[in-house]
């Protein structure tokens, strides 16, 4: 076996040495295509996931969201979780929220909303409502009968076309307020926020006072707790340390919440990459076994005098195995630097995705692992095959064609 | 030591079989040097393609130093082919993408010797054939006359009981066809080794010690020489 081994790495380096590099360049290159192919859809899609999750971090959950326990709509003392969870060790900040269904009416246009009601000063901890006013200026700790609309509802921003709006409402103009329990109010709009993401952009926000005024509540209530923690990936430790603490309403993680949210898109988009995969894997398994293949046919001569001097089909098997090994390495190599050169361009300059959001691919190493594994590990089997087949010829029919 | 009884062909079946050999026998002793002629289509070369282990027999039976070489498993067929047996290719067959040396040290390296060892054997089977110094050209930087020598370098390197040369100077001019007969010659009445050489030109026969004639995949005639 040994024999085998050094004469097929013997065979292939003088191969490799001196054959055709304009070959040699073809193959690696197009091997290259193949491993760009199986790793660039899964990196963007793994952005996209990334931009959703991120979306979801930064506005309705935070890091970690409380919400009733049951069928309660508030949590009822909503302070004291609070004051529980800011204790918690690894937690940064928290804040309470009320969300509460509502109509705006502008000009005789009416849209349906959800208004979040929140105290500003802390959301500047906590979500990226505060840095995303477009036009005008965010709620103050003494903002009353003001509102900040989403931009899709104002019809100031991209998706105004698709949803109802309110026909391009400026900061200083007066909307009308009907909640959920038919009191109506007039806010002066004081900000457009434009966060690019519907749930946001199609919703509104006033002071945390002004929905406890409407519903009459005693500033105890709130319909969710968000949470932020010092380090990202403590969320699920942080959970438990809160229940630990005796907060016995729901908690959530950020993970938690996207599964439902989240997890169903991008269950479609992962069948999208596990058939782009497979896509990719079997036209590189047969693009490799094609030009593995065209190799050994223009090679069935030598192989047959090789066999005809005395050396091992084995050997002969080896050395296609090692061939497609170091074409599958360089076009692996060259695929990464192609990757890894686009990943880059593409992190610089995101792609715009349904015209407002940027999507910047990730760059994860357990797929590039896999995907280096899997190309290898099929473009070996698919240069073996071809080299194994011919290398049962018989002598006559390899070096003669009878 | 080459003793072949009844030995036939046949290519294809029914009423397009080609019956390349018709049931041939003779001997060929060590350290002889045999001229296999013939017209085209008369056989010659199946025969040696037959004895070099390259092609199966259709009936008869053939040994090399008393081994029934003919019903040996492919495994040691393929051993024997490195070990005892030397083939010459009418054309060469040099593995292009090979020096000189590589083409050569790469049989002793399948048997098992280290690439230090092997290297040397090649050099040494070089120089034999007179191509000292071109070790490390590729065939394409060879004359004709120069590859079929570096074929012969290949087939002695390992020292074969038999060396089997299948017109070896069908495409080289006179005075190649000439240095690659010399050598054979040299390895013969030097080394005393057993080479069976199948050609059509006449005048090859002045350097061989014995002439086997084949018809029609039937032996014609078997001549022996006698040496100057």
């Amino acid at each position: 076996m040994i024999n085998d081994i050094r004469v097929g790495a013997l065979i292939a380096y003088c191969s490799v040495k001196r054959g055709n590099k304009k070959t040699l360049i073809f193959i690696v290159f197009v091997l290259s295509l193949i491993f760009m192919n199986l790793v660039f859809l899964p990196s963007m899609i793994g952005g996209l996931s990334g931009l959703f999750t991120g979306f979801m971090q930064d506005y309705p959950y935070g890091d970690i969201v409380i919400e009733p326990m049951g069928d309660n709509t508030y949590i009822n003392n909503a302070d004291n979780v609070l004051k529980k969870v800011r204790a918690v060790e690894g937690v940064r900040a928290g804040t309470k929220r009320l969300d509460v269904g509502a109509s705006i009416n502008h000009k005789q246009k009416v849209v349906g909303v959800t208004i979040t009601g929140m105290l500003p000063t802390e959301e500047y901890e906590i979500s990226r409502y505060p840095y995303i006013i477009s036009e005008g200026d965010f709620l103050s700790d003494l903002s009353r009968d003001e509102i900040i609309i989403g931009a899709m509802i104002a019809g100031t921003g991209f998706g105004s076309e698709i949803y109802d709006n309110l026909g391009e409402v400026r900061p200083g103009a007066f909307v009308d307020v009907t909640y959920s329990n038919g009191v109506k109010r007039t806010y002066k709009v004081k900000g457009i926020m434009e966060g690019t993401f519907e749930v946001v952009d199609l919703n509104a926000l006033v002071h945390y006072k002004e929905i406890e005024d409407v519903y009459g509540l005693e500033g105890k209530e709130a319909t969710s707790v968000v949470v932020r923690v010092d380090e990202q990936g403590t969320e699920a430790q942080i959970q438990d340390k809160i229940r630990e603490a005796g907060v016995n309403e729901q908690i959530f993680t950020w993970a938690d919440k996207s599964e439902s949210l989240i997890r169903q898109a991008m269950q479609s988009m992962g069948a999208i990459d596990i058939m782009s995969k497979i896509v990719s894997l079997i036209v590189g398994a047969a693009l490799v076994l094609i030009i593995i293949y065209i190799n050994v046919l223009n090679r069935k001569k030598e192989i047959g005098i090789l066999k005809a001097v005395g050396i091992t089909p084995r050997s002969i098997v080896l050395s296609y195995a090692f061939l497609s090994t170091f074409y599958v390495s360089l076009g692996i190599s060259a695929g990464l630097v192609l990757y890894l050169s686009l990943m880059f361009y593409f992190q610089a300059n995101p792609v715009t995705f349904y015209e407002t959001m940027e999507i910047s691919p990730t760059i994860d190493p357990v797929l590039l692992i896999q995907s280096v594994v899997t190309m290898l590990t099929l473009s070996v089997i698919a240069g073996i095959l071809p080299a194994w087949s011919v290398s049962r010829e018989s002598i006559l029919k390899a070096i003669w064609g009878r | 030591m080459i003793i072949v009884k009844d030995l036939k062909r046949c290519y294809g079946t029914g009423d397009t079989a080609v019956r390349a050999l018709k049931g041939v026998s003779f001997e060929i002793n060590k350290g002889e040097f045999v001229a296999i002629m013939g017209a085209s289509g008369s056989g010659k070369t199946t025969l040696l393609r037959i004895l070099a282990l390259l092609d199966d027999a259709t009936g008869g039976e053939y040994t090399i130093r008393g081994l029934k070489v003919s019903s040996l498993p492919e495994a040691e067929r393929s051993y024997y082919r490195l070990t005892q047996v030397g083939y010459i290719f009418q054309d060469y067959a040099l593995i292009s993408e090979m020096s000189a040396a590589e083409n050569v040290y790469l049989l002793s390296m399948m048997e098992g010797k280290s690439k230090k060892e092997s290297y040397k054997t090649a050099l040494e089977a070089l120089e034999k054939v007179g191509l000292k110094g071109k070790h490390d050209r590729v065939p394409d930087e060879l004359s004709g006359g120069e590859k079929q020598r570096v074929a012969i370098a290949r087939a002695i390197a390992k020292k074969p009981d038999i060396l089997f040369a299948d017109e070896p100077c069908a495409n080289l001019d006179t005075t190649n066809s000439k240095q690659v007969l010399d050598v054979f010659k040299e390895l013969n009445e030097k080394y005393g080794q057993t080479i069976v050489m199948v050609t059509h030109e006449p005048w090859h026969t002045d350097y061989v010690d014995r002439v086997i004639t084949f018809k029609d995949g039937s032996l014609l005639s078997d001549e022996k020489k006698m040496k100057e």
